[in-house]
């Protein structure tokens, strides 16, 4: 096989993604450049990276988001490729372009790609077009004067969304038409402020419906691949906690046409690199709900199941090589679940949380792979995401993965920084999950899992903290031996 | 050392009915006590509430390390006295743990006329600093006293142990080195007022707490001022202005927390080095007490029963067993500690105050303290015993006594009369700690011989007017003095005027006993001195 | 006098002593003893209640203690008593605006030497993908604002100072 064409790649994110792509770059024998915010000074994908170029910006998340800064930087540390990650500047097409135009190679799909899935609207009325299934909608800018009232005939519940951008911010479920204009209202204003785009479009919100996403894979010889479902139903908020491949909600039939409706958008879409059809799944029907135009959160338990590298086929495919596989080639194997560790307290409405990382052990063994983004001694801010870590595992079978998840969140230790990892490990002892029950309202449905049982079991904590604490313990040691011996004894 | 063997039947009749007799005892002092600390009536308890104050035993527990010890002393202070209307004295005294440390807690109470100081509250008080002072103990004052009953002032300011007592003692605790800490939790008005003056340390709570000579009524008789309390002596001024007080609180519990924080950095008591293994737990049940101390006062009893139950594993070391047997001397361990115990199985002889006053000696000499247990009747009388000198052999045994430099601990078990209170280190003796049991008896005789004598006096008196007396009028004559005597001569009584440190339930003495033997031990046992022993 | 820790926004007083087998740890409803904690390195130790052994975590930051036992982390914050009586009652919490979680702050709608009433908005903040106003809990002047916008802060922090002046 020939060599690839890169020598450096920048790597233009942070946190667990940033060394998960450090990773295979040293895999590779490829150096690694990143750019990073002072707020991440001390975090190990800057200390791993071969090159490390500060930005700045008005906020941190500014930083990550400034074009010219980043390219400056990829000049600077001579990178031949850039590798976006996901979220920032993963979907922006201008990026992509402005990367291309610098004489580098941009690591995912092409800028049209990134447009026309980037747009909800576009992308949904490109799924129909092309014959695949999505729920009913309407479409503010279709005629925006009448967006309210073609909302209204969609009937309740629906949902309503950004046109731009995507993980879950700005979305609202609506069940009475009575708050309809409310939530518009609050949907638009947010999205203006994330993505500077306040459109927005309504659609049918399906009851209690699972969310299922297929990978796909294409490159530049119009070859095109899906590499299985994976199942992301665990949400709180819109925002993933728990994933798994593959899904146990679907039959083989159904697996099969859901992977090949998505591979079928993908083709339709000539889009090449890696991407994520997502659908919203729920009794017996799917319908397309979005595509990711990048590498996802939890591609790592599609990687598990397959065998497959998918960052370095994204750097194989930017690379203008020839998948090294057809469908008939891959595999899944066994049961993957990733479980996502967040800096942030389910118990009291996942308020984020912070701290410094003062204790951090993961835990290991046969099948457990973890993609952290933190050290021990780094500060953990609301600067960002809250996601801190994945834990994922691998099993013959859902059940045993499910076990073998729940003893690795009790095994693993963060001290510091409060953490989901109890509520991770609530979820997986449930037994809506462990019979495979689950669909996006779940954690909703079952608020005990969030809250958990804040007093149960507190007395072995009081004991370490008393016998850890010096004014506790020097005062039951000041008092003289004879004293401690009478208790408290009167006359 | 030999443990002893007990000969008591526990199942005997004579046991059985001691222990029904002295189980009721037992239970009459802890309801006294109980009624003593906390019956109140509502309207005082309401008063403290509105005015945000705790309760003197609330502030007490507060103050105190959790699980420690704490030895009430006194309790039943003036419990014979102003017609029973002032209990305890309003004084809380005791020795507690606070932050580690042995201390004494003085503390008003103002449940009780508003903390009003009674001749007896004030005898109570300079005892509790003597103890301070004997024992080096650190003390807490928590203040909240409305000043001086005027009315009985008589008895309580002009004497040398009287109100001043209580200034001038602590004053020389603090020239010792022996710190203070006070808090000012209520007005603390005239005298009251040098309490926490006179405290290296004082904290005044907010609001509540105020000090000065004279409060705003006597201002404005004095000089025609009107001014508040605040303004006068109240927390901001007073840590701000005058600098009286030290440190500001914002509440009671604040002030204990800074006191206690004061108290966890004094230094820590250096101990006398005396002889000490680790404890263990007497062989023979304490309970067994209530069975063994008889009935009837006059009957008599085996002292090293008593010592079975009270000292290290019931082991005795007897010293002399084959001589002055009426006079129990020998070694044993309390808590660990060794100990020189003294204990009466009768009247004293010549031998018996020999052999007292020399074992008072080797342990003075080997740094052992002494622990007198007390059932006297006094020394023998009659012109054979004054032929053997046991006049002169008892005045050996005072000396000893007197002059011994080791702590010495007296508890009198069933009954202390006569010169043999004396001899037997009675409150006059300085024993550093004393205490009763609930049965006993103290007094220049017994009952029944002193009324004997008084109704004697009274029938010549009356024979001198002219009648004849018959049985029935010498009876008469004599009731009402046996009643009197009695009463007078009892524990309760001897606790009411403070005579004692407090009655203790018989199976509490070893409890009491390490605590205050723990706190005598603050103080350097010097080298033995005596004065002249008569030959 | 008890000691008092604080975990989940709850106080648990407690008290700890010596007893003879290790010590002994009273609860406001129970009394668990003999318990022993011997450290074997850094952050970690074991536990021992009533002869049963649990294996630890544990950091120590300050007042804050970080405990791991079983699976589970908790925050245990150690309450000085001669702080937490000092602060009871002290009124100036009232002249403050403080962060209810932590955030960042997205526009500043005051500025300072302002006259605010209760209830005046004085700062959006974003925590958790939501907005919030932070109002001011009573009348008065600006006199600090603490954060500037785009700036993130920690829970309980202070955003917002008032002064009484003027009124």
């Amino acid at each position: 096989m020939r060599e690839l064409p890169f020598q450096t790649i920048l790597i233009a994110n942070r946190g667990e993604i940033a060394v998960r792509i450090i990773k295979t770059l040293r895999g590779l024998g490829l150096r690694s450049a990143i750019v990073y915010h002072d707020a991440d000074a001390g975090t190990p994908a800057v200390a791993m990276a071969d090159t490390a170029i500060a930005i700045s910006g008005r906020t941190p998340i500014a930083a990550y988001l400034d074009i010219p800064q980043i390219i400056a930087a990829a000049h600077k540390a001579s990178a031949d490729a850039l590798h976006p990650g996901y979220g920032f500047l993963s979907e922006n097409a201008e990026f992509a372009r402005a990367v291309t135009k610098a004489g580098i190679a941009f690591i995912g799909p092409a800028p049209e790609s990134i447009e026309l899935m980037g747009d909800k609207i576009r992308a949904r009325n490109f799924v129909q077009r092309n014959g695949f299934p999505v729920a009913p909608s309407a479409i503010e800018e279709d005629d925006p004067a009448t967006f309210t009232f073609r909302a209204r005939t969609v009937g309740v519940p629906l949902l309503v969304k950004p046109s731009a951008g995507g993980g879950g911010k700005g979305m609202r479920i609506v069940r009475d038409l009575a708050n309809l204009e409310d939530a518009i209202a609050q949907a638009r204003s947010e999205a203006q402020r994330y993505f500077g785009d306040g459109r927005l479009y309504i659609e049918r919100y399906v009851e209690n419906p699972r969310h299922i996403e297929v990978q796909v894979l294409g490159d530049s010889f119009g070859n095109l691949v899906h590499l299985f479902e994976r199942e992301c139903s665990v949400q709180r908020r819109f925002q993933k906690v728990i994933e798994e491949a593959p899904s146990p909600a679907l039959s083989g039939t159904l697996q099969r046409r859901i992977c090949e409706a998505a591979a079928g958008i993908a083709r339709a879409a000539k889009y090449q690199n890696a991407g994520t059809v997502e659908f919203i799944y729920g009794g017996g029907e799917f319908y397309f709900l979005e595509m990711n135009t990048r590498l996802q959160v939890e591609h790592s338990v599609t990687e598990v199941i397959t065998g497959i590298d998918l960052v370095a086929q994204q750097i194989y495919v930017a690379a203008g090589r020839e998948l090294g596989f057809s469908q008939s080639d891959i595999i899944s194997k066994g049961h993957a679940i990733e479980a996502r560790l967040y800096a942030e307290a389910p118990e009291r409405g996942y308020v984020p949380t912070t701290g410094k990382v003062l204790v951090l052990e993961y835990p290991d063994g046969d099948g457990i792979r973890i993609d952290s983004g933190i050290v021990q001694g780094q500060q953990i801010t609301t600067a960002f995401d809250p996601m801190l870590a994945k834990i994922i595992v691998h099993s013959p079978t859902r059940i045993e993965a499910a076990l073998k998840a729940h003893r690795a969140m009790r095994e693993l230790v963060l001290l510091g920084c409060e953490t989901n990892a109890h509520f991770l490990t609530r979820i997986l002892r449930d037994e809506a999950f462990l019979s495979g029950h689950v669909h996006t309202g779940y954690l909703e449905e079952n608020p005990h899992i969030a809250s958990g049982e804040p007093e149960s079991d507190v007395s072995d904590f009081l004991a370490t903290a008393a016998l850890l604490t010096r004014p506790v313990r020097d005062s039951a040691d000041a008092v003289p031996e004879l004293h401690a011996a009478l208790g408290s004894w009167r006359n | 050392m030999q443990r002893i063997a007990s000969t008591v039947d526990v199942k005997s009749h004579e046991f059985r009915l001691n222990q029904l007799h002295n189980r009721r005892l037992a239970a009459e002092l802890k309801e006294r006590q109980r009624t003593v600390r906390f019956n109140r009536a509502e309207r005082e308890l309401e008063r403290l509430r509105r005015q945000n104050k705790l309760f003197v035993r609330d502030r007490i527990e507060a103050l105190l390390d959790p699980e420690t010890p704490f030895l009430e002393l006194s309790t039943l202070a003036a419990n014979k006295a102003y017609d029973g209307e002032v209990p305890g004295a309003a004084q809380v005294v005791g020795i507690g743990i606070v932050a580690g440390h042995e201390v004494i807690v003085h503390a008003d109470d103002a449940s009780v006329k508003s903390g009003a100081w009674y001749p007896l509250s004030v005898k109570k008080i300079v005892r509790a600093l003597d103890i301070a002072i004997e024992n080096r103990l650190p003390v807490v004052h928590l203040c909240d006293c409305a000043g001086g009953f005027l009315p009985l002032q008589a008895e309580f300011f002009a004497d040398r142990y009287y109100a001043g007592r209580i200034f001038r003692n602590q004053s020389i605790l603090s020239k010792m080195g022996v710190p203070q800490v006070a808090i000012a939790m209520g007005h603390c008005t005239a005298g009251g007022a040098y309490v926490p003056a006179l405290s290296d340390y004082n904290i005044i709570v907010e609001g509540t707490g105020a000090i000065f000579l004279g409060g705003p009524p006597v201002v404005k008789a004095a000089t025609g001022e009107t001014v508040s309390v605040e303004e006068l002596g109240g927390a901001h001024m007073h840590t701000s202005v005058s600098g009286t007080s030290d440190y500001f609180a914002h509440s009671e519990m604040h002030a204990i927390a800074i006191a206690r924080d004061i108290v966890a950095g004094f230094n820590p008591a250096t101990k006398a080095s005396i002889n000490r293994v680790a404890p263990e737990p007497p062989a023979y049940d304490a309970s067994e007490l209530y069975g063994i101390l008889p009935r009837d006062p006059r009957v008599q009893f085996d002292m090293r029963e008593i010592i079975a139950r009270l000292v290290d594993g019931s082991r005795f070391h007897e010293y002399q067993p084959r001589y002055g047997e009426s006079l129990v001397c020998g070694f044993a361990r309390l808590y660990g500690y060794q100990m020189g115990l003294i204990a009466n199985n009768g009247a004293l002889f010549s031998d018996s105050a020999l052999k007292g006053a020399h074992f008072i000696q080797l342990c003075d000499k080997n740094r052992t303290p002494l622990l007198f247990l007390q059932n006297i009747t006094g020394f023998m009388v009659g012109r054979e015993y004054e032929r053997r000198g046991i006049t002169k052999d008892g005045a050996k045994l005072i000396m000893a006594v007197s002059g011994a430099s080791v702590p010495k601990f007296t508890v009198i078990c069933n009954r202390s009369h006569g010169a043999g209170t004396f001899a037997m280190a009675g409150r006059a003796f300085d024993s550093r700690f004393m205490f009763s049991w609930p049965q006993s008896q103290i007094s220049a005789m017994g009952a029944e011989q002193a009324a004997g004598v008084l109704t004697h006096v009274k029938a010549r008196q009356l024979a001198r007017a002219g009648g004849r007396l018959s049985e029935q009028d010498l009876a008469a004559i004599r009731e009402p003095i046996v009643e009197e005597y009695r009463e007078r001569s009892s524990a309760y009584y001897a606790t009411s005027e403070i005579w004692d440190d407090g009655i203790l339930d018989p199976v509490d003495t070893r409890n009491a006993l390490a605590i205050v033997l723990s706190a005598s031990l603050n103080t350097p046992i010097e080298a033995p001195r005596y004065g002249v022993f008569r030959m | 006098m008890n000691h008092s820790f604080e975990v989940d926004g709850v106080a648990y007083q407690l008290s700890l002593s010596r007893c003879q087998q290790g010590y002994r740890l009273r609860l406001s409803n129970e009394v668990i003893a003999p318990i022993a904690f011997s450290q074997q390195s850094q952050g970690r130790g074991v536990l021992t209640i009533a002869g049963e052994s649990e294996p630890v975590r544990f950091a120590i930051d300050g007042d804050v203690i970080h405990v791991h036992i079983r699976g589970r982390t908790r925050i245990l914050h150690y309450r000085d008593p001669l702080r937490t009586l000092a602060c009871a009652n002290n009124k100036l919490h009232h002249l403050i605006a403080r962060a209810p979680m932590p955030g960042l702050v997205v526009t500043t709608s005051v500025s300072p030497g302002q006259a605010v009433s209760a209830g005046t908005p004085l700062m959006k903040i974003e925590s958790m993908k939501l907005e919030t106003i932070i109002r001011s809990p009573r009348d008065g002047v600006i006199d600090r604002i603490h954060f500037n916008e785009g700036e993130s802060f920690e829970q309980d922090a202070v955003l917002v100072t008032l002064s009484e002046e003027g009124r």
